[in-house]
């Protein structure tokens, strides 16, 4: 199939179903999209075309794409255009990618349900009554519902990997540094990385080669090497971590342990339980971090060199992060609190760094419970939930994953897949086989 | 802070400030668990300067595109209020 013809049924597919599920804040013009697709047509005829060339690609609004609107799904942002592409972006057009458009997430990217969106909640293509999880909601959504062939997210505490998870698709959180956050709106600077959302293993690898490196314009981005695609899937024997860890839905669990049991009984996984030190505390101490983070973040948007003053504009969720980082802030003593949280989440980065002394992966749900129902109660505790096991990964700083393995319920379920910093290729390896024992979609 | 609660009700600052301190305080109750911490979190890299090379010449329309984003701006300048924060 051309880039054109498939260009074509996406646009088709995205008229016909996106009033339902909310999913694109924005679509390129039609006329443009076109032509750009003929032109990555005709360079793939000579012989010429980058490697994303073909592949048709969603963007998260909190990044930066000339011409588009990075509005984070605020209306602090409604009407400002990005004046510079992102890195990812950058490269990603170099590669002959081509961008569809900017898809809807949580404002600011607070939120791991989609539904703090200033324009509306995604519905979960897999049962539109459900939250697709978040903040990634568009990114991973548009995936599911068949918009595109891969996405830009951003994982903070888990915002790639939750909505892959809920949505059934693959969803990767890189190694922190190993991917350039220049032209990233942030949340929490210490945490925030880009990640690829597909539909399979080997698409979600292609566009993270495509996207980490080191970048001049994000100081604390690291070279990270290249990733081997001709590998995944070739090795077989790993030395598995089974994360001890007592969720809220056990059925969830024994999806994971029944997949485990049957992937290590064909590849020899040599495979027992592996107890990390203080990962009760990871919610804990991610919070005061993002709060802090999050506050100073925002300083930024007082309404005079573009989009409107936050605090006046926001949803709920962002003014209470905003607010509360605020009164955080205020409380401490010369940040007292705020170095305190980050020397608790070392301990907890070097209680990884001993696990995987031992471990090639380790292994755990992606989320402890299933989606709720869009618009249904929850607690602010239960919605932090969603994140437990997800957080210390960020935490770390190291990589994870989410690959989708079977339905609890008719919803799917994620297995997530973690490796030590900058071990993408073997995390990706395992996460190919496991692709293979996972109900595809 | 208090330019910050200029929409907010008595009742919604309160809870607002309630639910800070209760995130530091189960912050501070899973802290008092930790028998000892290392010194600092950081990143470890070779090398934290970046080599300066040549500049790049910047897009030529990229002011225009900065301007057109200002809520209040003349040809060249983008204007902000005085005292506005206040």
């Amino acid at each position: 199939m051309t880039t054109l013809e498939k260009l074509k049924k996406y646009l088709e597919k995205i008229k016909e179903k996106d009033k339902d599920l909310n999913i694109f804040l924005e679509v390129r013009p039609e006329s443009e999209l076109i032509d750009e697709a003929k032109r990555i047509d005709e360079k793939i005829k000579d012989g010429k075309a980058g490697r994303l060339a073909g592949y048709v690609i969603g963007v998260k609004p909190n990044i930066n794409v000339v011409g588009f609107h990075a509005s984070c799904s605020s209306k602090v942002l409604e009407d400002y255009k990005s004046t510079y592409d992102a890195t990812v972006i950058k490269k990603i057009k170099e590669e002959d990618g081509l961008i569809i458009g900017m898809v809807n997430s949580d404002e600011f990217a607070c939120g791991s349900s989609g539904e703090t969106s200033a324009y509306g909640p995604v519905k979960n293509p897999v049962n539109p009554e459900l939250i697709p999880g978040g903040s990634s909601s568009g990114s991973a959504a548009c995936i599911a519902a068949g918009f595109c062939d891969m996405a830009l997210g951003s994982d903070t505490g888990g915002s790639i990997r939750n909505p892959a998870s809920h949505c059934g698709v693959v969803g990767i959180k890189p190694t922190y540094a190993s991917v350039s956050r220049h032209g990233l709106i942030d949340l929490s600077m210490s945490f925030d990385q880009i990640g690829p959302i597909a539909k399979n293993v080997h698409d979600a690898t292609l566009l993270l080669d495509v996207i980490r490196g080191k970048d001049e314009n994000d100081s604390i981005s690291l070279e990270s090497g290249k990733l081997n695609l001709k590998e995944l899937g070739k090795k077989k024997k790993f030395k598995i971590g089974i994360l001890d860890f007592k969720i809220q839905d056990e059925r969830i669990q024994k999806l994971i342990d029944e997949k485990v049991k049957e992937i290590s009984k064909k590849y020899g996984w040599n495979v027992k339980k592996v107890r990390i030190e203080y990962i009760d505390t990871a919610i804990e101490t991610y919070y005061p971090i993002v709060y802090t983070e999050f506050f100073s973040a925002t300083r930024k948007f007082d309404g005079r060199k573009y989009g409107k003053k936050i605090e006046d504009s926001c949803g709920p969720e962002v003014l209470r992060r905003v607010l509360g980082g605020a009164e955080i802030t205020r409380s401490e003593h010369e940040g007292r609190n705020y170095y305190l949280a980050l020397r608790v989440r070392k301990l907890i980065e070097e209680e990884y760094a001993r696990a995987f002394k031992e471990m090639d992966i380790i292994i755990s749900p992606t989320v402890p419970r299933l989606p709720h129902k869009i618009g249904e109660k929850i607690t602010i505790e239960e919605m932090y939930s969603y994140d437990a096991l997800t957080i210390p990964s960020n935490l770390a700083g190291n990589c994870s994953m989410s690959v989708p393995v079977g339905k609890v319920d008719g919803i799917p379920v994620g297995m997530q897949i973690m490796a030590d910093k900058f071990q993408e290729q073997k995390m990706l390896e395992v996460g190919a086989l496991v692709e293979g024992f996972g109900e595809r979609r | 802070m208090g330019f910050l609660y200029k929409k907010l009700s008595e009742k919604d600052k309160e809870e607002i400030k309630k639910e800070a301190k209760r995130i530091m305080d189960s912050f501070g109750k899973k802290l008092s668990k930790i028998k000892e911490l290392p010194k600092e979190g950081s990143i470890k890299r070779e090398n934290s300067i970046r080599e300066e090379g040549p500049g790049k010449d910047g897009s030529p329309d990229f002011k225009k595109r900065i301007l057109e984003n200002a809520p209040n701006k003349n040809k060249d300048f983008i204007i902000a209020e005085k005292k506005g924060w206040e």
